[in-house]
Parts: C-alpha cells; structure tokens; sequence
C-alpha cells in the first residue's frame, strides 16, 4: 500500500493510506525505507476482519474519513533524516558481554550471543571470496540499505559461521536481492520464514548435514549459515518484530536442508538445482519462504501407487489459505516443496518412476473439490470477488480449474505438475515425507550458483589490505 | 566493566547505509470539492466495502467529487505489484486523477 502511494506522491498526486490500528507502527518504519517517512496515513480502527458492517461503517465514517481529507488538504509534516554510523564504523569496544548488550539492545542481534564482528574476523571471510567487498549485491527493502559483500561477511561473522562457508552465504544474499523471491513481503502477517535448499558437491566439502535429522539444529554449517539468514534479513534488509516485521506469530529461522545427492543419482533422477535450471554439480542456494510445514510420518507400501495416496492426501491438509496464490493475489505462484525421505525415493524410483511422474501424480491427486476451494477463498478469507468460472472466463487461470461446473469436480493446488519442489533427504533409514505451506510470491523460489571454494590454508592465508574507518 | 575472561572487541556496525534520500511529498489540495480520486486496492480486507463507505462520506462533504475506480489499476500487492506500481504515474495522466487512497494496510 505504501509502495502504491509513494509512486503517486513521486508522480505528484497526493496520496493517503488506508492502515489498520496495528499497522501504524509499521507503516511509519517502513515509509522511512521508502524515503517518505512523512508520508500521510488515514486510520483504519481495530481490524476490518473481525467487525460488524455496522462497526466498520463506524469507524470508516467517524475517523478513517476525516483522515483521508487531511491528508489530502491539509498540511504535511516535515521529514527529517537520522544520522547512522558508517558502513565500516566500530560501533563499540569492550568484552564479549558488553559487546552483546550492545548488539542486543539496539536491535543488532537476534537474542543469541553473537561473535563480535572485528575487522580481523571478517577480515578473515572475505578472504575466502573473490568479490570486493564494496560491491553491492541488491538494494533490500524495506530499510533500502546496500547489500554489500562486507556485510555479509560482518553478519556472517557474527551468526557464527566458519570463514570458508562464504561464497555460501554471498549467494544467499544474491537470492535475497532476486526481485522474483520478493525480499519486501518478509515482514508479512502470516510470518512464513525461509528454507534454504543446498545443492552440489559443496554439501560435503562443508561438512553439512543431508541425512538423520536434517532440520534439527547441531550441525555447524546447517545451523550458522540458516542463522546468518535471520540476522542478515534484521540487520540489513531491516526485518525487526515490532516494526518492519509485522509477523502475526512468526517462526524461528530454519536450519539449512541440503538434497542428499547419492540417493538422487542411484535413483536416476536429478537434484532440485537442475529442476531450477542449473547443471547436475553446480553448487547452489535455493530459498523460498514457507509458512509452516507438517511431517508425514510412516509412509507406507511397496509400490509408488501403494504409497503416494497418503503422500498426496498429506500435501492436500497443509494448504489452506495459500491457495490465493494459485487463484488470486498471487496467480499460479504456489510452489509446494516435499522432503521425500530416501527410502521413500528409492522405492518409487526402483519402479522407474521420474520425479517427473511423481510431480504428476501430485498435480493429479492432491485436489479438493472446486466448490471448497471457493470457500476458502471467497468466504472464509473473505476475498470478495474470486470464482473460479469467473477466473477463467476472464483468461486468468488455466482451464483445469473449470472442467465443468460440477462443484464436486477436483481441482489442483497449482498450476503445472512441476511447481511441486521434490528433494530428497533426511534419515535414509526412515519411510516418511515433509510437506511445506508455501507463502507464493511472498517468497517465490530463487535459486543462485555458489561461486567457487577457494582452497585457502586456514593459518597461512595472505593479509590483505583494507580500508577502515577509525572508530 | 569486564571481567578477566571477557576478552577485548572493536565491534563493526553490520548494517550498511541507506540508499534512499529523503523525497518530498506532492502538493496537498486546497479542497476535494470537483477532484478525482484514485482507489488504490490489494484486494484484501474488506477495501471494497471502505471505499463504497468513504464514497458516501466524501460525498456528503464534497458533492461533485469524482472516484476511479480500483477495477483501473489491478492489485497493488501481489504478483503483478511491480507492474501495477510502475504503471500507476502513467495511469493518474490517463484518467486525470487529482489525488490518491491506498488501501489496506491491515
């Protein structure tokens, strides 16, 4: 809403914004992103969600309309701007503690200690990239601040990462700035978080974890660099709860979860990083941002057909609302992601099934009927105006999602079999699926090529020469 | 102070600067008696129903004010955000839009 009204006050039209009680707070965080922190707003009391027509006629008659015509008539406060430290300030010196009360009480820390950035610490990460550590990667909303290779590097160093994971976290920060992925809508209500996928040979030479366990904390590079996310999204993208972060809930960063490639080749499919376009052992990141997820525990059968039906049931109960972003605000963007456990991909690949059939089988099988897809979306998340016949009628979705007008018909979660995201991993030992909600284009998949490891001797590494500011 | 094990840090700032200068805000109107404004909507939060209700309001308070509808401009706030914005300077000019209302922000 904010972005619409900037481009009008840019274009010379004056604007005021519709925002909701609990909004405002975010609304005057993020207009200092947007380079209006003066931008008007007209009060929208309590929640439209849960009033009356009654209540609502109130409220929007009794003081969002006096507000809109102040807003457009009336005078404009003045902006003014606040002073912040430089790029490569040292922003405090002392012990370990009093850096961390530091770090914490404004807002640089995610409650964890944190390493202390020094320059000999991020000294030591940027040695293991070839990039200059000016060079930008992406402007981040909502803060619009410099995603440069020596924050990634300081935060990095602070999230507890080793010097050599990155060219890992260099191309996270790539796919961060990917304008697909959407960096902006972080701070949404539904408070959905990121998972990282790694890919290639990298996974090994890290030392990543891809089997028992993948999603649980204790692995030092699954761990660190799914925390460095976190911390990089608050520090520099400007994600804080409370203010640019308006997460009803939230969630807690997840951990990196790497594909266990050996299963993938002995089965003969390939990894999720060819699916997104890359070659068969290139190293890559892959994000996309998911809003919660379940476990699909004992997945039982000898045969793909004996087994997927639970596996497409379970896929179906975890989505519910995100189905606007398969019909509505975000129009064929759902890209459901299942972590297939490896006993379960060998089995339905010893009967030479491709992830491609499996994919199909999905986006044959994971169906609810049109009628309570409409509820979903017109009455319980009160979209007022989507209809599937209507949809297409008007060119918007494809024609699988109006066969015919039987409200039984069963209709698909997305819109091609291969918007299912299929990777492999977790206990080799264990029959069972995980099933990602996905946010849609609040978070869309984003996949980045690592660039090269450097094979630097970890004590003998040449010093550079870099530029510092004095404290 | 620290303590013996506390160890000694010069810490950097991990932020990095803003890229976005303070920009000002457009002329405000002297009246909206007359004057034609935009609805701007993502297509959430009950905004069909505040416009028809801020219609009725502005209406009383300005009779001739004129509205452009949401249905001429697409959403705001979804997967064809990026086009919808860049479109809408463009828009304003075409429909000879005085002022702006974006909603909802809830």
């Amino acid at each position: 809403m904010l972005r619409a009204s900037v481009a009008a006050e840019e274009a010379g039209i004056p604007s005021s914004t519709l925002v909701c009680d609990g909004f405002l707070g975010l609304a005057a965080n993020t207009s200092i992103g947007l380079g209006m922190p003066n931008i008007p707003v007209a009060t929208v009391p309590g929640h439209t969600g849960v009033q009356s027509k009654e209540e609502l006629r109130r409220n929007i008659l009794d003081v969002t309309l006096n507000d809109v015509v102040n807003n457009l008539t009336g005078e404009t406060s003045v902006a003014t701007e606040e002073s912040e430290p430089g790029a490569r300030d040292i922003v405090v010196k002392g012990g370990f503690d009093e850096v961390n009360r530091y770090f914490y009480e404004h807002g640089l820390a995610d409650g964890l200690p944190v390493v202390p950035p020094t320059v000999e610490r991020v000294e030591q990460f940027l040695r293991h990239t070839d990039r200059d550590p000016d060079e930008v990667l992406g402007i981040l909303l909502p803060d619009n601040r410099a995603a440069t290779v020596w924050s990634v590097a300081v935060n990095g160093v602070m999230a507890g990462c080793r010097p050599e994971y990155m060219p890992v976290l260099v191309a996270l920060v790539d796919a961060m700035a990917d304008p697909y992925y959407g960096v902006e809508h972080s701070g949404n209500t539904p408070g959905g978080e990121t998972l990282i996928v790694l890919n290639g040979p990298i996974v090994k030479e890290l030392g990543f974890n891809y089997t028992q366990g993948v999603m649980r904390d204790g692995f030092l590079p699954n761990t660190s660099v799914g925390r460095f996310w976190r911390l990089y999204l608050r520090n520099v993208a400007g994600f804080l709860p409370h203010k640019n972060d308006k997460a009803t809930f939230g969630n807690t960063w997840r951990v990196v979860v790497p594909e266990n490639e050996d299963v993938v080749k002995e089965i003969g499919w390939e990894p999720l990083s060819v699916d997104m376009g890359f070659a068969a052992g290139d190293n890559t990141v892959t994000i996309s941002r998911f809003t919660g997820g379940n476990h699909i525990s004992s997945i039982s059968g000898s045969t793909p057909e004996e087994m997927l039906p639970y596996l497409a049931d379970g896929v179906v109960r975890q989505y519910s609302w995100q189905i606007m972003f398969t019909v509505g605000q975000g129009m064929g963007t759902l890209r459901p992601l299942i972590l297939l456990g490896p006993i379960i991909a060998r089995t339905i690949g010893a009967w030479k099934w491709s992830k491609r059939d499996l994919q199909q089988y999905l986006y044959d099988h994971a169906r609810m009927p049109a009628h309570e897809y409409e509820r979903i979306l017109r009455d319980w998340t009160a979209k007022p105006t989507w209809n599937l016949e209507e949809e297409w009628r008007l060119g918007r979705i494809p024609k699988v999602f109006f066969e015919s007008s039987d409200p039984e018909r069963r209709v698909p979660l997305v819109w091609d079999p291969e918007d299912y995201m299929i990777v492999v991993t977790g206990d080799p030992a264990r029959n069972a699926a995980y099933v990602f909600a996905h946010n849609g284009v609040l978070g869309y998949p984003v996949t980045k090529k690592i660039d090269s490891l450097k094979a630097l001797p970890r004590s003998r590494a040449p010093k550079k020469e870099r530029h510092v500011a004095a404290p | 102070m620290a303590d013996s094990n506390d160890g000694y840090y010069e810490a950097l700032w991990p932020r990095s600067p803003r890229q976005v200068q303070l920009k000002p805000l457009a002329k405000r109107l002297d009246t909206l008696e007359g004057k034609r404004i935009a609805q701007l909507w993502d297509y959430v939060f009950r905004g069909d129903e505040v416009y028809a209700l801020l219609e009725e309001g502005l209406k009383e308070r300005f009779p001739n004010v004129q509205w452009v509808s949401y249905k001429e401009f697409g959403n705001t706030h979804g997967g064809e955000e990026r086009e919808v914005v860049a479109s809408l300077a463009r828009r304003f000019k075409e429909l000879k839009v005085d002022a702006a209302i974006s909603g909802m922000g809830c």
